[in-house]
C-alpha cells in the first residue's frame, strides 16, 4: 500500500517536472507568463489603495490584512492552476474522450489526468502570494501555516473543480456549471467576507467554501485558533475525498470515443 | 466596406445558435455585479451620500455599464484568436484573401459579440433595476448617444486588443500583454469612474485608453452632459484613428517574418 502510493506520487512528480520541462523549452514566454501574472496581480492593490483612501477599515480587514487575503487567493489559485491544472480542463477531456490514455495506465487515473499538465502562470500567482506575504511581515508560525493554507486551499479548489466537471459524465453541459463554480471560487476569495452579510455570508462558508479556503486562514493567521484550523484540515479532506469518489462513480458511466490518442 | 458588413451578419446569425449559452454565461457578470454591489452598500452609508461626486445608485449603475462593456466585448478570446493565428501559421489563409485581415478580425469579433452585448445589456438594465429600483434619468436621445459611444467604444477595445495579440509576430505569446491590459482597464476604468483618482492621475487618465472604452459612455449613463458626450465621441473617433494605425502598423511589419513549413 505504502509502496503504491511512493510510485504514484513518483510518478506525479514526474510528469509535472516534465510539463515544467517542456513549457521552458520556449524560456522568453515561460519568463514573460510568470512576470506578467505578477504585474496582473499588483494592478489590483491600486483597487485597495482607492477603496482605503475612502474607509479605514474593510469589513474588519485593515490594508495589511486585504494584501494577506489576496496573497492566500493567489498562493490557492497557484497551487490548483500549477499541480493540478487539467482539473480545470476535466469535462473537455470526458466529453472528447481523451480519458482512454489515462485508463490504459497501471496508475490513478484521476491523478494521471490533472497532473499531466501545468499553467506556467500559476508560478507568478505563488510567487505574488509570497511576495504578497513578506510585504504582511515574516515570522516562521505563520509562514508555515500561510503555505499549508495555499496548499490546503488549492486542493479545495482543485476538488471542487473536479467534482463539478465530473458531472459530464452525467449531463452534457457541465463545463458551464464548472464555470460558474470556480468563478464564484476566484471572484469572492479577493473580497473581505465582512462586506457580505446574511445569506450570502452563510453561503460563503457552506455552499461556496470560500470562507473555509480563504476567510479562515486569514482568522487563523491573525489570531491562532486550533478550532478553525481543525474546520479548514477536516473540509479539505472530505472535498478531496467527494472529489475521488464522484470522479470514480462517474468513471463507471465514462464510454470511449474511439480517439486515437498518445501521451508523449 | 459591405464585405465586412456581410462578415458581421454571418457571424450574428451563427452565434444566434448559441443564445442558451450567451444566457448562462451571464452568472459569472451577476457574480461580479453582486459583490461590488454589496462593496458599494459597505462604503455609502445611506443612498444620498456623495463620495467623490457619485451617490451610491450611480456608482452602481456606472458598474453596471462598464461590466457590460468589458464582459460581452471577450478579449481574452479575440487575442488567443490571433495569437493562435500567427503561431500556428492560419494567418496565411487571411492574408491572401481579397480583405484587409485587421478588418476581418474586427467585423468577425464584432458580429460575434453582437447578440452577446444586446442580452447582457438587457439582463444588465434588468439587475440594475432588480437591485436598485430606480433607474437614470435619460431621454430616448441620451439613450442613443450613449449607445453610439459605447458601440465605439468596443471597436477601440477590440481595435487595443487586436494590436496585442500581433504582437504574437514577436513574442510567441501575448496573451500575458492583455492579462496586464485588462487588468489596468478593470481597475482604472471599470470599478471606478476617473474621479476617484488624484488630480494628477485624473489629467493622464483622461487622455488614456480607460476614458473612451469604459469612462465614457458609463459616464454619460449616469451623469449626461451633451458637453461631456460630445468631448467623448470626439476622443473616439481620434482613439479609432490611433488603434487601427498601431494594428496596421504592428501587422505590416510582422507579416514580413511569417515563416510558414508546408501544411
Amino acid at each position: 500500500m505504502l509502496t503504491a502510493v511512493k510510485n504514484q506520487l513518483k510518478v506525479t512528480g514526474l510528469s509535472i517536472k516534465y510539463a515544467l520541462v517542456r513549457e521552458f523549452l520556449n524560456k522568453a514566454t515561460f519568463l514573460s507568463n510568470i512576470i506578467f501574472m505578477i504585474l496582473n496581480n499588483s494592478c489590483m492593490i491600486i483597487q485597495w489603495i482607492v477603496l482605503f483612501s475612502i474607509k479605514d477599515d474593510m469589513g474588519g480587514y485593515t490594508f495589511k490584512q486585504v494584501l494577506l487575503l489576496w496573497g492566500i487567493s493567489a498562493g490557492t489559485y497557484g497551487v490548483s492552476r500549477f499541480f493540478f491544472k487539467k482539473a480545470f480542463e476535466l469535462s473537455e477531456t470526458i466529453n472528447s474522450g481523451k480519458l482512454d490514455a489515462y485508463i490504459v495506465q497501471p496508475k490513478n487515473i484521476l491523478l494521471s489526468t490533472i497532473t499531466s499538465d501545468i499553467q506556467v502562470s500559476a508560478i507568478g500567482d505563488m510567487l505574488f502570494a509570497f511576495i504578497v506575504y513578506f510585504i504582511y511581515g515574516f515570522n516562521i508560525t505563520t509562514f508555515i501555516l500561510f503555505i499549508f493554507f495555499c496548499v490546503t486551499g488549492g486542493l479545495m479548489l482543485t476538488a471542487i473543480s473536479i467534482i463539478l466537471n465530473s458531472l459530464s459524465f452525467w449531463f452534457n453541459n457541465a463545463d458551464m456549471v464548472s464555470d460558474v463554480g470556480n468563478s464564484l471560487m476566484v471572484n469572492f476569495a479577493t473580497y473581505p467576507d465582512g462586506i457580505f452579510k446574511g445569506i450570502t455570508k452563510w453561503l460563503l462558508f457552506t455552499l461556496v467554501p470560500v470562507g473555509i479556503a480563504n476567510y479562515i486562514p486569514i482568522k487563523i493567521l491573525i489570531e491562532f485558533n486550533p478550532y478553525l484550523l481543525i474546520i479548514n484540515i477536516s473540509v479539505c479532506l472530505l472535498l478531496t475525498l467527494l472529489a475521488f469518489v464522484i470522479f470514480y462513480k462517474g468513471l463507471r458511466r465514462y464510454s470511449s470515443s474511439n480517439l486515437m490518442s498518445a501521451r508523449i | 466596406m459591405r464585405k465586412y458588413l456581410f462578415i458581421i451578419k454571418t457571424q450574428i446569425m451563427s452565434n444566434l445558435q448559441y443564445v442558451f449559452n450567451i444566457v448562462f454565461g451571464f452568472i459569472g457578470y451577476f457574480i461580479m455585479l453582486f459583490i461590488l454591489f454589496n462593496l458599494w452598500k459597505y462604503l455609502y452609508s445611506d443612498q444620498s451620500e456623495l463620495i467623490n461626486g457619485y451617490t451610491m445608485t450611480q456608482m452602481t449603475w456606472y458598474v453596471i455599464v462598464t461590466e457590460i462593456l468589458w464582459m460581452s466585448l471577450g478579449g481574452r478570446k479575440l487575442c488567443n484568436k490571433i495569437s493562435k493565428d500567427v503561431r500556428s501559421g492560419n494567418i496565411t489563409y487571411n492574408i491572401n484573401k481579397p480583405y484587409n485581415y485587421i478588418g476581418y478580425c474586427l467585423s468577425t469579433h464584432l458580429g460575434d459579440i453582437f447578440v452577446k452585448g444586446l442580452i447582457y445589456t438587457f439582463l444588465g438594465m434588468l439587475t440594475g433595476l432588480l437591485f436598485l429600483k430606480s433607474f437614470p434619468d435619460l431621454t430616448l436621445v441620451n439613450i442613443i448617444v450613449v449607445l453610439i459611444t459605447s458601440i465605439l467604444a468596443t471597436s477601440i477595445s477590440a481595435l487595443i486588443i487586436i494590436a496585442i495579440g500581433l504582437i504574437s509576430f514577436f513574442i510567441e505569446d501575448s496573451g500575458p500583454f492583455y492579462w496586464v491590459y485588462s487588468k489596468i482597464i478593470l481597475v482604472l476604468g471599470t470599478i471606478f469612474p476617473i474621479e476617484y483618482f488624484p488630480n494628477i492621475i485624473q489629467k493622464i487618465l483622461n487622455y488614456s485608453p480607460v476614458y473612451v472604452v469604459s469612462y465614457g459612455p458609463a459616464k454619460l449613463f449616469v451623469d449626461f452632459s451633451w458637453d461631456k458626450a460630445i468631448s467623448i465621441v470626439l476622443a473616439q473617433i481620434i482613439y479609432i484613428l490611433i488603434a487601427y494605425s498601431i494594428c496596421y502598423f504592428i501587422y505590416k511589419k510582422g507579416v514580413k517574418r511569417i515563416n510558414v513549413n508546408g501544411g
